[in-house]
């Protein structure tokens, strides 16, 4: 199962690089299209973060996870670095669960 | 640029190990998927336990963008043999990409400098999975210290450093938001995945260039 999703991945990864590479596109994308494009690796990312923030095992959070992600929100947008705002924001949730915990 | 993709790949070895994913499926992914931010979506999908047409399906909708570089580049590749076109093709990334539209454009067309560089991330991204995958069991207890925080922050930090304007905030924290809504209710990872691609349909309402 894992091999065959890493295999699959692999592949359309390589498709799609080759494609751009390879094909003659037009010269200009449709400028919606171009903006969907553009606009979609963020979305998919931010879907799959939102959830381990909002409901983190399916139940909603008390807090320390979104209180964290505003955390490397604002960690990430200051120093426009993300080992910074990854350290930031695991050690704020490290610290809100033992706090809510106590 | 060079540090950032060895944080972020020692950081991907970390994860991915914590993760219960063995050092040969770890390494796998960055030898032959070497896309770093698909490769953090893989980590939690597996985790969640996703089937493998959703893992492969939201890895080719994270890459799509890859088709916008095809336009900026076909000028400065149009001369270049189709074999070396499909080698070129399997090291092309965003960092690469970046680098060398800027050279082309000061007017350089040889090729050395794209493969140089491209080479060169390939080499210095499995190597920074290497060493991560490789310090990932000696951190111990995820939950405690937070660790399992790290992925999420880590998809944080990427969505933040990729907003250039207000309109690619309003579609992730809509995307988030609705993710949100439809795990919340029971939804499958497909419908998170769904959500995500829907999301930048938003931009379509808005005025404003692409910047690639």
């Amino acid at each position: 199962m894992t091999w065959i999703a890493i295999a699959g991945s692999a592949i359309v990864t390589y498709l799609v690089r080759a494609f751009a590479l390879r094909v003659a596109l037009p010269s200009t994308l449709p400028r919606g299209v171009a903006r969907y494009l553009d606009a979609l690796p963020a979305a998919i990312i931010a879907a799959l973060a939102g959830p381990a923030v909002l409901v983190p095992n399916s139940v909603p959070t008390r807090g320390p996870e979104l209180a964290a992600a505003i955390v490397v929100v604002a960690v990430v947008a200051w120093r426009r670095n993300l080992l910074a705002g990854v350290l930031a924001g695991v050690a704020a949730v490290a610290l809100l669960r033992l706090v809510l915990a106590a | 640029m060079l540090t950032t993709v060895l944080v972020i790949g020692i950081a991907f070895g970390i994860v991915a190990r914590q993760s219960g994913l063995s050092p040969a499926e770890i390494m796998a992914m960055s030898l032959f998927v070497f896309a770093g931010a698909s490769q953090f979506a893989m980590v939690q999908l597996f985790k969640d336990g996703a089937a493998w047409p959703v893992i492969v399906a939201t890895v080719l909708l994270i890459n799509l963008r890859h088709l916008l570089m095809a336009a900026a580049l076909r000028p400065y590749f149009a001369r270049v043999s189709v074999a070396r076109r499909l080698a070129a093709a399997y090291v092309l990334t965003d960092e690469a990409f970046a680098m060398a539209i800027g050279w082309f454009r000061r007017g350089r067309t040889e090729l050395a400098y794209y493969a140089t560089f491209a080479v060169a991330l390939y080499i210095l991204w499995n190597t920074a999975t290497a060493i991560g995958m490789l310090l990932g069991p000696s951190i111990g207890e995820p939950r405690r210290f937070g660790v399992d925080f790290a992925i999420t922050a880590t998809f944080i930090a990427i969505v933040v450093l990729g907003v250039r304007r207000g309109s690619d905030a309003i579609v992730a924290l809509a995307a988030a938001v609705m993710a949100s809504v439809l795990a919340y209710v029971g939804a499958s990872v497909v419908a998170v995945v769904t959500a995500g691609a829907l999301a930048p349909l938003l931009v379509l309402f808005t005025r404003g260039e692409p910047a690639a």
